[in-house]
């Protein structure tokens, strides 16, 4: 069962990952993304993350990815502009080498890690726990990281002054 | 029986297709749409890593694989926002959203 889940879900990821950087039109890319994320949040759930998967959801599927359809919206490109993938030797020399590296690097992983999955539950308490204990931090980081990155947009995106 | 292996295997494919896509597509969207994919396959294999580590004797596994994630669903989410601001900008300026007419910088 958890086999077949598994492997539906790669297979689905793999899928809509391929769709996304292949095609043509961009708001077909975003729906793709949409679809490659909710099967990410599926294997979240496979091991055992639960806040994860909802958040994955929540925040990639619902927040990004309607930021991203709304800028192409407002963009509103042109057909002539939709282009597909257009094949770059280099592309396929660094995923290539970046495969070999990742396929030797599977072959030792060393004694940290086991192949059976131990008990961990990120359940939304454990989360909390470790998130404003031990990263309390790091998480006051990425919150001020976040309200620079919101003036930096809002800054970016307004109209200057005498402009149109 | 599903091993880490397989879950990091799975994770390396889908950051080589991002990979592929940032190098391939031509249009600024896409290509952040690419990095995205490729910061969602490091945010499996953390998420890999933390349920399959060997928990120290007499100790329960704590989630900071699963922290990490969380921290980087909102740096990209920052880098997003940020980025598809001066995407709008490119547009607005010089009316193009192609990577290859934005190139001065490129050596």
């Amino acid at each position: 069962m958890h086999e077949l889940a598994f492997y539906a879900l790669a297979a689905c990821m793999v899928l809509f990952t391929l769709l996304t950087i292949a095609s043509r039109n961009p708001v077909y890319c975003a729906i793709f993304m949409i679809l490659s994320f909710a099967a990410t949040a599926g294997l979240f759930v496979l091991l055992g993350a639960f806040l994860l998967a909802a958040v994955e959801v929540l925040v990639y599927a619902g927040a990004i990815m309607v930021l991203f359809l709304f800028v192409i919206m407002l963009i509103n490109l042109r057909t002539e502009e939709q282009e597909g993938l257009r094949l770059n030797p280099l592309a396929i020399v660094a995923a290539g080498t970046f495969l070999a590296l990742v396929s030797r690097a599977l072959k030792d992983l060393g004694p940290a890690v086991a192949d059976a999955p131990n008990a961990l539950e990120g359940s939304p308490g454990l989360i909390a726990e470790t998130l404003f204990r031990r990263y309390v931090v790091p998480f006051e980081a990425v919150s001020m990281l976040l309200l620079a990155a919101i003036l930096g947009t809002v800054v970016l995106a307004r109209r200057q002054r005498g402009e149109s | 029986m599903i091993t880490l292996e397989h879950y990091l295997a799975l994770s390396a494919m889908i950051f080589t297709l991002g990979l592929c896509g940032v190098m391939m597509r031509r249009n600024v969207i896409l290509v952040m749409m690419s990095i995205e994919i490729m910061l969602n396959a490091a945010n499996l294999a953390l998420v890999a890593f933390n349920r399959h580590l060997v928990p120290v004797a007499g100790a329960a596994v704590a989630p900071d694989g699963q922290v990490l994630v969380f921290f980087t669903i909102a740096v990209a989410a920052a880098e997003v926002a940020v980025a598809l601001a001066i995407a709008m900008l490119l547009f607005r300026r010089l009316d193009t959203v192609s990577v290859d007419d934005v190139a001065n910088l490129r050596w």
